[in-house]
């Protein structure tokens, strides 16, 4: 773990961009799609509701999404320089191997979502002059959901880009195919304008889309409200109708992803030939 | 948790044809491989029945040519390949079963260099120090004595991407070392090295196999493994064609190679070649007879001359290949003998003998299809000839 996170600070310029590439797009998405998006958040959502704070969980989940769509190339460096096989030949457990890399992934995916939600304070209050406590109306316990699902989506996600990696072994087509595939991904969501608004195939995309219950789960941890609206779940009240359904379908991504990206793993590192 | 060198069962003795037989003394060999065949997915069978008994302290070198299975043997060595069939133990730990036991025994150097350039020098063989569990009481200490045995020390704070190909090579070899493993596989270790590098890298592995530590290698140069190594295993096609000390291997080659072109072979050889069959040309063609006319008259005359003693004769495209012990020596009187005999050589090259001559000394078959004479049988060695199957 602390190789890869090493790594990451030798690498300021990419750490550099990395963490405001999400802010320049924030600022740029919150201004213009701000400017249309009034009547159809208030439909959605009620009028109290600023694009800001509606927009910060699809930036929180873009960015997640970015961190984690590349983790592969991280294996596909090692595979390549031989650090791969030297782990390998280390009496080093597998678990701990491939544990220490994912959870350097989830540090970087932290401290983004952290700068991620300051600016969108700092953005509101410029915008409208409200103070953090509307910006995050559920507090801490809002923050802590936020990483949360935040960590839980990115998971999903980083399972993908490594089952890329496993099959590809190819640096580009890791960047290629996790990138074209999650950048239309996005729009096909929740993410930018309640799904009312939007055409009804892009309703009926989202609705399989793991990254409309990304969005939604974190965006009910910021509001406090139930905003699912893919699924109409009742049971649990507030925005537990919206964060329970959101992890349950994140579970089923991650376990179901998962468990490929570990067989595959398991296979590039089993030592029977192949 | 392995931290010492080489385990107290070491002799340190330098090992006789007798080790050869396998371990004597009722320890574990250090490295043990019985009947191992790997096959790829694809049906490729990369290491075909490889017998290994490789004691502790011993230094053990593979040589083959490209292709021979080295690479793969070497892999299945350390854990990281199953053999399809046969077994393999380091320390009396097979490599299926127990493979965590092997890891821990090992230290293994792989043929492409394998370090993290986003990492400096220190920090790369202080990660090979955390995976190979060296307790982190030591760990500092050991990375610092390390980095200055390999000569880094001065750069231990610089990205090894900065480095050139044989700082990199040392630092490889600084983080197969770092855990004191017993047993160390080196992996041609030396490839793509100045000759200053290769000796330095050379001095460092002579120093730890004195200090005990088993070594086994690969190379596809008989002259390095010469003066490190105790016993040689010659490799082609994936099995073992002989086993020996590289004393007894090199006399059984019967010295250095002398290489001929014959001015006419070559005309003859392409004239009748190029017309119907294109750029392939065989000595065995029966089109160029002209060649094989030529090459048959310089044969004997090598023969008549009396320059060398015990000559072997090989034709070859450009003329004659004649391996013999004194051919730096003998090479002017031929030439005279030449001369007289009205044949005029063109070019003319005097090297040591490769994994090729060697294969060839001892099984008496050679490379290409084309004839080989021997004017006098070479000296063969007990393991040579009969295990060949081609």
């Amino acid at each position: 773990m602390k190789r890869w996170l090493v790594k990451t600070s030798r690498n300021p310029f990419v750490t550099f961009t990395s963490l405001v590439q999400p802010v320049i797009f924030f600022v740029l998405m919150a201004e213009v799609f701000g400017a249309v998006a009034g009547g159809a958040l208030t439909n959605a959502v009620g009028a109290d509701v600023s694009y800001v704070t509606y927009l910060t969980p699809a930036i929180v989940v873009q960015s997640a999404l970015a961190a984690a769509s590349i983790s592969g190339i991280g294996l596909v460096i090692d595979m390549d320089s031989g650090m791969f096989e030297k782990t390998l030949a280390s009496p080093m457990g597998r678990g701990a191997m491939f544990l220490g890399k994912v959870f350097s992934e989830v540090v970087r995916i932290v401290v983004q979502t952290a700068i991620i939600l300051g600016c969108g304070a700092v953005l509101l209050y410029f915008e409208t002059g409200d103070g953090p406590g509307t910006f995050l109306e559920t507090g801490v316990a809002g923050f802590l959901g936020v990483l949360a699902i935040t960590i839980l989506f990115a998971g999903a996600f980083m399972s993908f880009s490594n089952i890329v990696a496993l099959v590809t072994r190819d640096k580009e087509a890791t960047i290629l195919i996790s990138n074209s595939l999650t950048f239309p991904l996005l729009f096909v969501s929740s993410a930018f304008l309640p799904l009312q608004v939007l055409p009804d195939w892009i309703n009926t995309v989202a609705t399989v889309n793991p990254i409309t219950y990304g969005v939604d789960g974190v965006r009910a941890a910021v509001l406090g409200e139930d905003v699912m609206t893919v699924i109409d779940v009742t049971a649990f009240g507030g925005a537990w109708n919206a964060i329970v359904p959101a992890i349950a379908v994140l579970v089923v991504f991650n376990v179901v992803l998962g468990a490929i990206a570990v067989r595959l793993l398991h296979r590039a590192s089993r030592a029977a030939v192949q | 948790m392995q931290s010492q060198h080489a385990p107290s069962t070491s002799t340190g003795q330098p090992t006789d044809t007798a080790a050869s037989t396998g371990s004597n003394d009722g320890g574990p060999a250090a490295i043990r491989a019985e009947d191992v065949h790997v096959t790829y997915a694809d049906g490729t069978e990369a290491v075909s029945g490889v017998d290994l008994a490789v004691e502790p302290g011993e230094c053990f070198g593979f040589l083959g040519p490209n292709g021979a299975g080295k690479s793969t043997t070497i892999q299945t060595l350390v854990s990281l390949l199953h053999p399809t069939a046969g077994s393999v133990s380091v320390h009396g730990h097979d490599v299926v079963e127990d493979a965590q036991a092997v890891r821990e025994y090992v230290g293994y150097m792989p043929q492409e260099t394998s370090v993290d350039p986003e990492l400096t020098a220190r920090e790369n063989v202080r990660f090979s120090a955390r995976i190979h569990g060296v307790p982190a009481a030591e760990r500092e200490e050991r990375v610092d004595e390390l980095l200055d045995v390999v000569d880094l020390a001065d750069v231990a704070d610089d990205l090894a991407e900065t480095f050139s190909g044989g700082m990199a090579k040392r630092l490889d070899a600084a983080n197969a070392l770092v855990h004191q493993p017993p047993v160390v596989f080196l992996d041609e270790p030396t490839t793509g090295l100045d000759p200053q590098a290769r000796m330095e890298l050379w001095d460092y592995f002579e120093a730890i196999n004195d200090a005990g530590t088993t070594v086994f290698l690969t190379t596809q140069y008989l002259e390095e493994v010469d003066r490190l190594c105790d016993r040689i295993a010659l490799l082609q096609d994936g099995e073992v064609v002989a086993t020996d000390t590289p004393a007894a291997l090199k006399a059984a080659v019967g010295g250095d190679v002398l290489e001929m072109s014959l001015a006419g072979v070559d005309d003859a050889e392409h004239s009748g070649s190029t017309g119907k069959r294109g750029a392939t040309d065989r000595t065995d063609d029966p089109g160029p007879a002209r060649g094989t006319e030529l090459r048959d008259h310089a044969a004997s005359v090598v023969r008549s001359a009396n320059a060398f003693d015990d000559p072997t004769v090989e034709r070859t495209d450009e003329g004659l290949a004649i391996t013999a012990s004194d051919v730096r020596t003998g090479v002017m009187e031929l030439f005279v003998a030449f001369h007289d005999a009205g044949l005029t050589v063109t070019g003319v090259d005097v090297r040591s003998p490769t994994p090729d001559d060697v294969f060839l000394s001892l099984t008496g078959e050679a490379i290409d299809e084309g004839e080989t004479e021997t004017t006098a049988p070479g000296r063969e060695s007990r393991h040579g000839a009969e295990e060949v199957t081609r």
